[in-house]
C-alpha cells in the first residue's frame, strides 16, 4: 500500500513538473511553432471550416432577410450620395496617376503604403476569451507569416500571431499589450506634419485602445481619426486604426495619452484580409541576436 | 470500431465549441459584459467518467489528458492549463462516484461542481501567469456565474443525448471484456 501511495505522489510530482515546464516554455513571446501544434490546429482548422460555412450561409441568409426590409431607404441615400462619389473618384484617379509618374520621375517604385492583400475568413474564436484571438483559414501556404497586419473593411483589426500551413492566428487589438505597438499618425486634416504616437495597448474600463503620443501639446484633438504610419517596421502606412475620443495627460505630466476608439467592429468578424507589406521588414534586434 | 465514438465524439465537441464561440460574442441576447466559456468537452469527460469508466478504468483520464492539450493548442498561446484543470476535474470525478450511485442528479452535481471547480482554477492558475487583471468580485458576477448557467443547459443536452449511449457502449465493452 505504502508503494503505491509512493508511486502517485511520484507521478503526481513529475506531471506537476511537466506542467510548469510546458507553461514556461510557452510562455514567451514565440512566433514558430512545433510541427505538432501546426497539425493539430490544421487537422481542426479544416474540420472547423466544414462547420463554419453552412453555419455562416444560414446567419448571413437571415440577416439578408432582415436587411431587406431597408433596402429603399438606404437606396435614396446611396444614390444621392453617388454624385459625390463620382466626383472624388475622378480626383482619386488624377492623384494616383500622378504620384506614379513621380515616383518614376524619382526612381522610387516601393511606398510604405503598398500591400498585397490575402482574403481570408474566419474560421473559429478562442472560448478562453481572456485570449482575443481568432483562427482564420489562410496559412503559410498562402503567403501568411506571422506579425502582418489584419484588417476588415472598417480599418485594422489585428496582427497574425503564428502561422501555420493551413490556418493562423489573429490577436486582435483589444488584446495587444506593450510588447506588440504599433506606430501610428493622427490625422488632421490642413497640416503638413501630423502628430506620431505609439498604440500601447488596450484599456478594458473604457474599451478604446491608448495611443501615448509622442510630443506634448500637439494640434490633435477629439475626432481626429488615427492611421498607422509605418515606420513600426511590421504595417503598411494608412491602416485605420480608430478614432480619438479623448485626451487626457499621462500620469506623470510628460506626455499626452489619447484614447481611441477602434474603427472596426472585433465582435462581429467574418471576412478579413492579411496584409502583406511590400517594403521589406527591417530586421529587428532580437533577430540580429539570434543569428 | 465502437471504441473510436468517445474519442470522435470529443473532437467533434471540441470542434463545435471554438465556431459557437465564435457567434457567443456576439448574440444579443447576453449582457454585453458577461463572458461565457463553454466547457462543453468537460462536461462530455465527466459523463464519460461517470457512465463509462469502470472503477479501475481510466478512459475518461486517458481522453482528458489528450483533448486538455488540443483546447490548449486551439484557444490559448499556453500549453499546460487547460490540460491540467481537466485532467485533474476528470481524475476527481473519477474519485468521488465511487462513492456515489449514478443517477441524473449526482450527474448534475458532479457536471457543476467540476465546472465550478475548474473555472476557479483556471482563473487562479492564469492570475498567477498574469494573463489577465480581473478582480475576483467582477470576475465571478461576470463570468463564473454567467458560465455556470450556460453550461448547465449543455449539461443537460449531452445528457439526454448520450446518457444511454454511453451506458450502452460500456456494457458492450467491458461485458465482453470479463
Amino acid at each position: 500500500m505504502t508503494f503505491f501511495r509512493k508511486k502517485r505522489l511520484f507521478i503526481l510530482l513529475i506531471s506537476l513538473m511537466i506542467l510548469v515546464g510546458l507553461i514556461g516554455f510557452t510562455i514567451r513571446e514565440r512566433s514558430e511553432l512545433t510541427a505538432v501544434e501546426d497539425f493539430i490546429r490544421d487537422t481542426t482548422g479544416w474540420a472547423q471550416e466544414i462547420i463554419t460555412v453552412p453555419v455562416t450561409f444560414t446567419t448571413s441568409v437571415v440577416s439578408n432577410v432582415q436587411e431587406i426590409k431597408n433596402v429603399y431607404r438606404e437606396n435614396q441615400i446611396l444614390k444621392s450620395r453617388l454624385s459625390e462619389y463620382r466626383k472624388l473618384q475622378y480626383q482619386n484617379q488624377e492623384l494616383s496617376r500622378e504620384t506614379i509618374e513621380l515616383e518614376s520621375l524619382l526612381d522610387k517604385t516601393e511606398s510604405l503604403s503598398d500591400y498585397t492583400p490575402i482574403q481570408a475568413s474566419v474560421i473559429a474564436r478562442s472560448k478562453e476569451q481572456w485570449f482575443e484571438q481568432i483562427t482564420i483559414n489562410r496559412g503559410t501556404q498562402n503567403g501568411v507569416e506571422p506579425n502582418m497586419a489584419v484588417i476588415t473593411g472598417e480599418g485594422m483589426i489585428g496582427k497574425v500571431q503564428t502561422a501555420s500551413p493551413f490556418t493562423s492566428t489573429v490577436l486582435l487589438l483589444n488584446g495587444f499589450d506593450r510588447s506588440n505597438r504599433i506606430s501610428v499618425e493622427v490625422n488632421i486634416e490642413g497640416e503638413d506634419t501630423f502628430p506620431s504616437g505609439f498604440i500601447l495597448g488596450y484599456d478594458e474600463e473604457s474599451e478604446s485602445l491608448l495611443l501615448e503620443m509622442n510630443q506634448r501639446d500637439t494640434n490633435a484633438e477629439e475626432g481626429n481619426f488615427v492611421f498607422s504610419s509605418g515606420l513600426g517596421g511590421i504595417f503598411p502606412k494608412g491602416l485605420e486604426i480608430g478614432e480619438i475620443k479623448e485626451i487626457r495627460s499621462d500620469r506623470y505630466n510628460l506626455t499626452d495619452i489619447a484614447y481611441v476608439e477602434p474603427s472596426a467592429d472585433f465582435e462581429v468578424l467574418n471576412h478579413v484580409i492579411v496584409v502583406d507589406r511590400t517594403m521589406p521588414q527591417p530586421q529587428t534586434e532580437e533577430e540580429e541576436e539570434n543569428e | 470500431m465502437k471504441r473510436l465514438y468517445i474519442p470522435l465524439f470529443c473532437f467533434l465537441i471540441l470542434v463545435l465549441e471554438s465556431v459557437l464561440s465564435f457567434y457567443l460574442v456576439d448574440f444579443n441576447f447576453i449582457p454585453e459584459k458577461w463572458i461565457l466559456v463553454s466547457h462543453w468537452l468537460l462536461l462530455f469527460l465527466i459523463q464519460v467518467s461517470i457512465f463509462y469508466d469502470l472503477e479501475r478504468t481510466y478512459y475518461s483520464l486517458f481522453y482528458a489528458i489528450i483533448f486538455g492539450l488540443f483546447v490548449d493548442l486551439l484557444h490559448t498561446d499556453l500549453i499546460g492549463v487547460y490540460l491540467f484543470v481537466y485532467t485533474a476535474v476528470t481524475y476527481l470525478t473519477h474519485g468521488i462516484r465511487k462513492l456515489l450511485h449514478t443517477n441524473f442528479f449526482v450527474a448534475l452535481l458532479l457536471s457543476v461542481l467540476g465546472v465550478a471547480f475548474a473555472e476557479v482554477l483556471i482563473y487562479f492558475l492564469y492570475d498567477t501567469i498574469q494573463i489577465h487583471q480581473v478582480i475576483w468580485e467582477d470576475y465571478w458576477q461576470l463570468r463564473l456565474l454567467p458560465t455556470l448557467g450556460w453550461n448547465l443547459l449543455f449539461f443537460l443536452l449531452i445528457y439526454l443525448l448520450f446518457k444511454k449511449k454511453l451506458t450502452q457502449w460500456s456494457n458492450d465493452r467491458f461485458d465482453r471484456k470479463d
